[in-house]
């Protein structure tokens, strides 16, 4: 195979981590040596020449190769077992609906939230349970790294340079995590969001840091979604008013006093999006009386429908816990699915 | 051991744009002012705006604004700049 990208040669392990972080091209954490070999076997691995075109950023115009995604796959820690995840991944960031310009460029700070579902969860070894918002285990942190790693290299989405963000989130090195489908009778997420059974696929989401909750002292699904609507409420009052996809991290214990009364995911949606609104005038509680204006009355719903809430199962087994995952910004960027190494629409 | 290892960046220098020509006055001319939309350039523009008329004299100054504030500006909008002498346009953070 040949690769186009130049190529330097280096001393030893020491130098090459020196040579990429005197150049700005890591995240500040060591890197894996991106050898030809090493970008070949992913290549291989996805059956891809190095010059395919994955996508072009829209805004600057910027294709995106193969070949550049995998040397950045490598760098983050990916196997070749991982790269059909991060091909995947940035095939849904290039959709024009997920704005990647915007959402890297804000001062605003997310970070690319990205959740895998189907059988690639096990072929790849992903957890679901423990930490699961903490980098619980080598794919899903190395699938989050590699996003990050490309949109520093690729497009320069490097802090002040492109990344403008005040202050980001610790879910910038690494924002992913794989659905605990063993554990709930729930669908999954991907299903929810039109792909087909069985078939595995990412989704991505411009995210702000996970607010975390707590509830153990009900086993009511209205009271235990309620403490999940207020943080929601706490958000847009916040951070952002505006409406947008919202994710939602249930762990076991809530979910199984949901699906013990009978609740699937559509009903907590529902339920979510009739719950999640503030008044305009709320924000005089919080310090905005100035924006207030004459439209204190005007009604702000956290979801502009109940199908904009990414309900995701995933979580460690015990504690009555759960975590609301915010957009960046409203329906500047939408959540985008994507199927991994099929194309279920053509 | 040497290692060969390979360039992470997309290894474009990007598109090359000039510098659109520069005007000798603005006197007569047809300035647009291109928003964000963001509240901040409510105030900005205006003044920008009374400006350019009475300290600058411009003919006409032409007020757009972009529908989403993170993504580039309607092809519309674009066409009209070929009209225009000159452009101002920012953020409104």
């Amino acid at each position: 195979m040949h690769l186009l990208s130049k190529s330097y040669e280096l001393a030893d392990l020491a130098e090459s981590q020196e040579f990429y972080h005197s150049r700005g091209w890591t995240d500040g954490l060591p890197i894996v040596p991106p050898t030809p070999e090493a970008v070949t076997a992913c290549l291989e691995w996805v059956l891809m020449a190095p010059e395919h075109l994955i996508g072009v950023e829209p805004v600057r115009e910027r294709p995106i190769t193969a070949e550049k995604l995998a040397i950045n796959a490598v760098m983050a820690g990916c196997l070749p077992m991982h790269f059909p995840a991060v091909v995947a991944a940035w095939t849904a960031l290039l959709q024009p609906q997920f704005l990647l310009h915007g959402a890297t460029a804000s001062t605003g700070g997310c970070a690319i939230f990205v959740v895998l579902n189907g059988p690639v969860r096990k072929e790849i070894g992903a957890q679901s349970e423990f930490d699961v918002l903490g980098n619980s285990d080598r794919s899903t942190s190395v699938i989050g790294r590699a996003i990050r790693l490309g949109l520093i290299n690729i497009l320069n989405v490097s802090p002040g340079a492109i990344d403008r963000s005040t202050l980001g989130h610790p879910g910038k090195i690494s924002y992913c995590l794989a659905e605990d489908e063993e554990g709930t009778a729930w669908s999954s997420l991907a299903k929810e969001r039109g792909i087909p059974d069985q078939v595995s696929a990412v989704t991505v989401l411009a995210a702000g840091a996970p607010r975390q909750i707590m509830n153990e002292w009900t086993t009511v699904p209205e009271e235990i979604l309620d403490t999940y609507a207020a943080e929601m409420r706490g958000n847009m009052l916040n951070y952002s008013i505006w409406a947008g996809n919202y994710a939602l991290v249930i762990p076991k214990q809530h979910r199984d006093h949901l699906e013990a009364a009978g609740w699937s995911k559509a009903d907590v949606a529902e339920y979510i999006h009739l719950k999640a609104r503030v008044l305009r005038a709320d924000w005089r509680n919080v310090g905005k009386a100035a924006v207030v204006r004459e439209k204190g009355e005007q009604e702000y719903t956290a979801l502009p429908t109940a199908q904009d809430l990414l309900v995701i199962a995933a979580g460690g087994p015990a504690g009555g816990f759960g975590a609301v995952i915010p957009p960046w910004l409203g329906t500047k960027s939408r959540a985008v699915s994507v199927a991994i190494g099929v194309c279920v629409d053509c | 051991m040497i290692y060969r290892v390979l360039d992470p960046t997309s290894e474009e220098s990007g598109k090359v744009t000039g510098l659109a020509r520069r005007l000798i006055t603005l006197r007569g001319t047809k300035v647009g002012l291109i928003s964000n939309g963001k509240e901040g350039t409510n105030d900005f523009f205006a003044i920008v705006e009374r400006l350019l008329y009475e300290r600058f004299s411009v003919a006409e100054v032409i007020s757009r604004v972009k529908a989403n504030y993170s993504a580039p500006a309607a092809a519309s909008i674009i066409d009209e700049v070929r009209n225009w002498n000159a452009v101002i346009t920012g953020i409104g953070d």
